[in-house]
């Protein structure tokens, strides 16, 4: 089937090089006006421009930085409560109807508050990523440790295994797929919560950056910054993505 | 099997005289939810012995064995381990559950799996390789330490449980229809392995089964359940000798004898 795979790559390759060239054909018709819609060879360029100045760089260093840190945050904190919710069905009957009803609470509607309680500062932003990122990490790992096979759990009574070891060698690992899920998924909201914090309170970053664009009309410096940030999205969930591969091994091997 | 031989495998059925019991029931009856699962079952294990148990479905058995493991309590009478109660879980006493799919651990290697019980009883790291080594090749996993439960047939993971079970060095074997998804000569593969570990262990081994030439083929003692609620009502001594063989032992006149006993039993029993 190595054929078929092949086949789907490439007709995968040229979607991806239709769109640039139907962009460029747009732009280069001056469909839409070129103070809104550079064409990919302005955007290209003002990208290189950018980072032959000097300037781009520590923007997407801020934009990463801030991501990576926030979103460190969220795994840690949403591994841990959901570890102490998950441990215990009481816990999990108690604890759930509560996270079910703040998940869906959209991360941009808790933005005030926490410009109330931190100022615009880089507390601020790494606070509303760490609370939006929180969720599907806290959710999946309670979720995860519902889901821990019964027998499982006599194993490690008969082996006399203690508490901390059933959590940290069969219920953790058990509810692996679970969590990386939640972790995918909190990076997408880290990126997203990153970027529009930067716009908010003016810290150096892509958000920032693209913001300014658009308000001088440097059209192909937005376009430069947009394309970076898809970049930094598709990359960090291909890496995450690589990370998952490793770990969850066990899954993928024949059957 | 000519390593097979064993003073303990010679014991009679009986527990020899004035010698306390290994386990026993005392008028153990269980009720769980208004229903009643077991009624005043009594019964006793010697050191060594190895215990068969059949009986129709719902019968009992398996919660027979989870008494014992301590997995389950009584809600009456008493099981005692060396005249004392069960309270819990016993890591001399080892638990080998049918379905091997959910007992063992799909994200550890057959190594992994074998070395968690290691882990358990505190077993150094330097010491864990060679132990899980020498269990894996005892079980006939030679060479399959890196793979994945999931990579192996499940004739191979139910040795890699009897590894599992092995290295708690268990002086008990609680064994819950090990063999009952396995194919014809896988099982029969299993059951002679069995049987010589026991021999060369001297473990004393509770064994659920609903394959009577299984209980027969296997056990010094052969005790039948009957359902709602589940209670013993038939104990049969096999004096069939040991080493035993898939062929011969099977051909033999007390073998087919007690082999029509039990199915009488059973037939008596869903009639």
């Amino acid at each position: 089937m190595t054929g078929w795979r092949w086949f789907w790559r490439l007709a995968s390759f040229v979607v991806g090089v239709g769109f640039i060239y139907g962009w460029q054909m747009i732009a280069d018709a001056k469909l839409i006006s070129p103070v809104f819609l550079p064409g990919p060879d302005r955007a290209w360029a003002a990208l290189l421009r950018g980072f032959h100045s000097g300037i781009l760089e520590p923007k997407l260093v801020g934009t990463v930085q801030r991501m990576i840190i926030g979103w460190l945050l969220a795994s840690l904190l949403g591994i841990a409560l959901g570890t102490m919710i998950g441990v215990s069905p009481r816990a999990r009957k108690i604890f759930g109807p509560t996270l079910e009803f703040l998940r869906p609470l959209p991360s941009s509607a808790i933005i005030p508050l926490a410009i109330a309680l931190f100022g615009l500062s880089e507390g601020m932003v790494l606070g509303v990523i760490g609370f939006g990122a929180l969720w599907p990490m806290l959710l999946s790992t309670v979720h995860g440790f519902g889901a821990v096979e019964p027998r499982l759990y006599e194993v490690s009574r008969a082996l006399g295994m203690s508490k901390l070891s059933v959590i940290w060698k069969i219920a953790l690992p058990s509810s692996m797929p679970d969590i990386l899920a939640g972790m995918r998924l909190g990076l997408t909201v880290s990126l997203i919560l990153a970027v529009v914090g930067e716009m908010l309170t003016g810290r150096d970053g892509l958000g920032n950056w693209i913001l300014l664009a658009a308000r001088s009309f440097r059209a192909p410096d937005l376009y430069a910054g947009v394309i970076l940030l898809g970049l930094l999205g598709y990359v960090s969930a291909q890496a995450l993505a690589w990370v998952e591969s490793r770990l969850l091994r066990w899954r993928a091997v024949a059957r | 099997m000519p390593q097979a031989f064993a003073p303990e495998q010679t014991t009679t059925p009986s527990a020899p005289g004035g010698a306390a019991p290994l386990i026993a029931f005392h008028d153990v009856c269980l009720t769980i939810a208004g229903n009643e699962i077991l009624r005043d079952i009594s019964f006793e294990i010697s050191r060594g012995e190895f215990v068969c148990v059949v009986g129709p479905s719902g019968c009992g058995k398996t919660t027979t064995l989870r008494l014992i493991s301590g997995l389950m309590h009584p809600s009456s009478g008493q099981v005692t381990f060396e005249g004392r109660p069960v309270t819990g879980p016993r890591q001399d006493v080892a638990i080998m559950f049918q379905d091997y799919g959910r007992a063992l651990l799909p994200w550890r290697t057959a190594a992994g799996n074998v070395s968690l019980a290691l882990e358990s009883l505190g077993v150094p790291r330097s010491e864990r390789a060679d132990r899980i080594q020498d269990l894996l090749v005892k079980v006939g996993l030679k060479g399959q330490d890196k793979r994945f439960p999931n990579q192996l047939s499940g004739g191979m993971q139910q040795r890699l449980q009897i590894a599992r079970c092995l290295a708690q060095n268990p002086s008990v074997l609680l064994m819950d229809e090990p063999f009952g998804a396995l194919d014809a000569m896988t099982r029969q593969a299993l059951q002679d392995e069995v049987l010589s570990i026991v021999a060369a262990t001297g473990a004393t081994v509770f064994f659920v089964t609903h394959d009577l030439e299984e209980a027969v083929y296997l056990g010094d003692r052969v005790i039948g359940l009957l359902p709602h609620p589940g209670r013993v009502a038939k104990t049969v001594s096999v004096d069939l000798p040991r080493p035993r063989d898939q062929l011969s032992s099977r051909e033999t006149p007390q073998f087919l004898h007690l082999r029509r006993e039990l199915f009488d039993f059973i037939k008596e029993a869903e009639a």
